[in-house]
């Protein structure tokens, strides 16, 4: 397709802003910079809200001590005071910086003030009533949208690049310290507002914290601090694969220590494990495949028929070990299978012949195809795994530690992530992973190069649904249960949108899309009913406003968004003329 | 013998429901080269636009098919219309010229919000429901193969409906820029067609038809849930790929063979109904992998 067919009005939009509002920059965000600060120390409601007094003593009737800011209050702080600091300090790119920030704001007042109207019963909860004010989110609001504005008013520069080389052991420092703060930053994410439903406003605390957290990300991202690190992390990937591991592996000592926390994690973990699978074939390869959860859904049938369950087909019971590779191996074969066709199909109508065997082997589970999967009653009943007679799903004690239930489960699966991803990391730079790079860029163009095309979209397949197969193994033990309910097109289009929201090609980005997307509805039970609706609806969203994702690989960002770099490029040159 | 003529005969009907559908899928892709995922969702509202406009209609007219039936014809079309536009100008525009990957996940977001926000917001949408009693009933019965009449309708629509679209695409100077922009959108942009215009008629061309299968579905199987979009969307696709994206008269074939597959395959092969579906997947799969171009497509063109 050709790539001028209609000019966008998109790129000429912030432009045309800048010209209007390039002398407003600096006063908008000093504006509102300083309107942050104020709506923090400011109460959000005006009386207490049917489910019990709003966090944080913001509620007028216990709004005590407006200095003492905690939970959102005090992201709302924070967030002025790094307006103020990235809008009068030599920041590189400081529109992106300023804007970012000023979403972040707005997003958190947002969230708290929408809540706050829909659950205390109308506008009377945030605005002036029966002569107190509490105009704590109007004020958040109006900060908000003068902080983006004003990024626009200092201009939307490139993303800046930070040139400088730093020693191995600083950057292992620099790692170290950055891990150990996502660590930290997933913790706080998994507890805030409480696990469960044990806080009413659980939900809203923890979209608010997500605001919070996104405007924080997207100034480290503007400022260059992201693509810097993620070059960092590659260039030490050995390190920062067991560095992370080692973080990931200290999270049963944080506040998320708990059995609930400790079982959803887990399950982050596995599909994480197979979302880096799908990366490869998707990412890397740039082969789309829809029907991927099939071959989780084979490894766990494998490994649930051998694994000594009462409805299992066959009479032999498998130690894990050998139950686990049998499955690999049987997902890597129908892998193959499935690739095949990708000799001679490309593209969506890949996309689409991917989908049919997916559905097949929906259709087929559920209708027991040779006795094996049991139909929609399930295999159920698949016992634990044990290792020295400790089982996996009981909690164990550490020297003076006591660990909750489901740690081993966590243990075994981050290890399982932390090996799936030294396999993705050192594929993606071998030969393999370029010629596979190659063929996603122009599949003539690596034929002609001299790379084997046919056999090695093949392979892709064949080790995407290895590691699928793996994951699927752990699936099966780990939760008991397997029935095909678990691996329908919902669930792929799911793991595509983890890849995608993560940013393609990208190792981090594979493990925070799949912990996004499954932590969300564990958050989310508030708004249970609507949980799949704004699942398609951010799908809709990330691809309209960054298709690259959230962690972009390097080489991949380039490919996306130069056009859109240089467009800026381009008016910021033009605003400087004028 | 009556009984492969009785599912020839139900296989007839499914095609022409499909061909409906199909036709919609055909004619985005060749125009923008989209797999517009959601146009399965678009028939599913449909279907429930129909239901909703009964539903709202006055007693005494409910009572009276030759006026609640047109009227709820017109709302299924209606709804149908609206989502496709607004789909198009908010989900689709604004990612022409993103990398090909984007356009079909926002598809498939689109269509998973769709279903949802049926589910959602339409009043007891998470059960089956039933559809009016405003269509013909009775059957006709030719020797021992009897077919219903909504069958009789659906297939008599969708044969007059492809061939009005075609006798348009073909003749008419909107369809004559249609063909234009799906060879070559550059050079129909300078020969003075506004490619906006003629994309979104494609999408109102293509949710019309879908309106008209959505109601009828309902018409012919008497009740109607969430799930009637994604499958019978799959269906369709399989049809427009059998017969060749992008052709129109490929896309209503295509269909028919579709339909024939289902209900023979259900009757006859090893498995019965419950694999009807995936002898289609398995169509699918060969024609992709032996024919990518279908029946009556052309050779597929190397994509810069």
């Amino acid at each position: 397709m050709s790539t001028s067919t209609v000019s966008t009005p998109d790129t000429t939009t912030p432009v045309e802003k800048r010209s209007a509002l390039a002398p407003l920059g600096k006063p908008f965000a000093a504006a509102g910079g300083v309107l942050g600060i104020v709506a923090a120390l400011l109460p959000w409601v005006t009386f207490t809200l049917n489910d019990g007094n709003w966090p944080d003593k913001s509620t007028l009737q216990f709004f005590d001590a407006p200095f003492a800011v905690t939970g959102f209050r005090w992201h709302v702080l924070l967030l002025g005071v790094l307006i103020l600091v990235a809008a009068f300090a030599p920041t590189p790119s400081k529109g992106r910086v300023v804007r970012a920030l000023g979403w972040g704001l707005t997003l958190v007042s947002f969230v708290n003030a929408a809540y706050i109207t829909v659950k205390g019963g109308g506008l009377g909860a945030i605005t002036a009533l029966d002569g107190v004010t509490a105009f704590g989110s109007i004020v958040g609001l109006v900060a908000g949208v003068l902080a983006i504005l004003a990024g626009y008013g200092i201009g939307i520069e490139p993303v800046g690049e930070w040139k400088f080389k730093v020693s191995t052991p600083v950057a292992y420092l620099v790692l170290l310290v950055s891990f150990a703060a996502v660590l930290y930053a997933v913790a706080a994410m998994l507890t805030t507002g409480g696990v469960g439903t044990s806080n009413p406003y659980s939900g809203a605390i923890f979209l608010s914290f997500l605001g919070f957290a996104a405007g924080v990300l997207g100034a480290l991202s503007g400022v260059g601090f992201i693509r810097w690190l993620s070059a960092l992390s590659e260039q030490h990937r050995v390190f920062s694969v067991i560095v992370l591991a080692a973080c990931a592996l200290l999270l049963p000592f944080t506040d998320a220590g708990n059995e609930y926390w400790m079982t959803v994690a887990a399950n982050i973990g596995i599909y994480a494990a197979t979302a880096i699978g799908l990366n490869i074939v998707v990412g890397l390869a740039g082969l789309l495949d829809l029907g991927y959860v099939a071959f989780m859904g084979i490894g766990a049938l494998v490994a649930a028929n051998f694994s000594g369950a009462a409805t299992a087909h066959f009479g032999i019971t498998l130690p894990f070990p050998v139950a686990a590779v049998a499955a690999a191996i049987v997902a890597g074969i129908f892998g193959a299978i499935v690739g095949s066709p990708t000799l001679r199909v490309r593209g969506d109508y890949l996309a689409i012949v991917t989908l049919a065997f997916g559905e097949i082997f929906t259709r087929s589970a559920q209708n027991n195809i040779g006795g094996i999967t049991n139909g929609s009653n399930a295999i159920p009943g698949i016992p634990p795994l044990s290792l020295f007679g400790n089982e996996f799903n009981k909690s164990i004690t550490l020297g003076a530690v006591k660990l909750p239930a489901g740690v081993l489960y966590y243990i075994l699966i981050v290890l399982l992530v932390a090996a799936t991803m030294a396999v993705f990391a050192n594929l993606k730079f071998s030969r393999i992973g370029r010629a596979w790079i190659a063929i996603r860029e122009d599949e003539d163009a690596a034929r002609a190069m001299g790379i084997r095309t046919g056999k090695m979209k093949i392979l892709a397949f064949l080790i995407g649904a290895t590691l699928a197969g793996l994951a699927g193994a752990v699936f099966a033990h780990k939760n008991g249960t397997v029935s095909y309910e678990s691996f329908k097109f919902l669930e792929s289009v799911t793991l595509l949108a983890a890849v995608i929201l993560g940013g393609m090609g990208s190792i981090p980005g594979a493990v925070l899309g799949a912990a996004l997307l499954f932590v969300l509805p564990e958050k989310l039970r508030d708004f249970e009913d609507y949980r799949l609706m704004i699942f398609g609806l951010a799908l809709i969203l990330i691809m309209r406003f960054r298709p690259v994702g959230l962690i972009p690989d390097a080489h991949r960002r380039a490919e996306m968004i130069e056009r859109a770099d240089e467009n800026a490029e381009e008016a910021h040159v033009e605003a400087k003329k004028a | 013998m009556s009984v492969l003529l009785q599912q020839l005969a139900n296989g007839v009907i499914q095609g022409a429901l499909i061909a409906l559908i199909a036709l919609g899928y055909t004619m985005v892709y060749g125009i923008i080269q989209l797999i517009n995922f959601a146009h399965g969702e678009v028939f599913m509202v449909a279907s429930y636009g129909g239901l909703a406009t009964f539903t709202l209609l006055p007693d005494d007219l409910k009572k009276s098919p030759a006026v609640a039936l047109p009227l709820m014809f017109v709302g299924g079309i209606v709804v149908a219309v609206l989502v496709a536009v607004i789909m198009e100008r908010f989900a689709y525009r604004p990612l022409r010229n993103a990398p090909r990957l984007a356009p079909l996940i926002t598809a498939l977001g689109v269509s998973v919000f769709l279903q949802e926000a049926v589910r959602v917001w339409y009043p007891n949408a998470t059960s089956n429901l039933p559809y009016p009693k405003v269509f013909p009933e009775g059957s006709l019965s030719l020797g021992s193969v009897n077919i219903a009449w909504t069958g009789v309708l659906l297939v008599g629509l969708s044969v007059g409906l492809s061939v009005i679209l075609q006798t348009y695409i073909n003749k008419s100077r909107m369809g004559r820029a249609m063909r234009a922009t799906a060879q070559d959108p550059d050079t129909a942009k300078l020969m003075g067609v506004n490619p906006d215009r003629v994309i979104v008629l494609t999408f109102i061309f293509g949710a019309v038809l879908a309106g008209v299968a959505g109601v009828m579905f309902g018409g012919y199987l008497n009740n109607i849930n969430i799930d009637m979009g994604f499958q019978n969307g799959i269906f369709a696709f399989t049809a427009a790929v059998l017969g060749g994206v992008g052709s129109i008269r490929g896309a209503v074939i295509g269909a028919f063979i579709i339909g024939l597959i289902k209900t023979l395959a259900g009757q006859y092969m090893p498995g019965g109904t419950q694999y009807d579906y995936v002898w289609i997947f398995v169509v699918l799969i060969l024609v992709l992998v032996f024919r990518p171009q279908g029946l009556f497509g052309e050779p597929e063109r190397v994509r810069a």
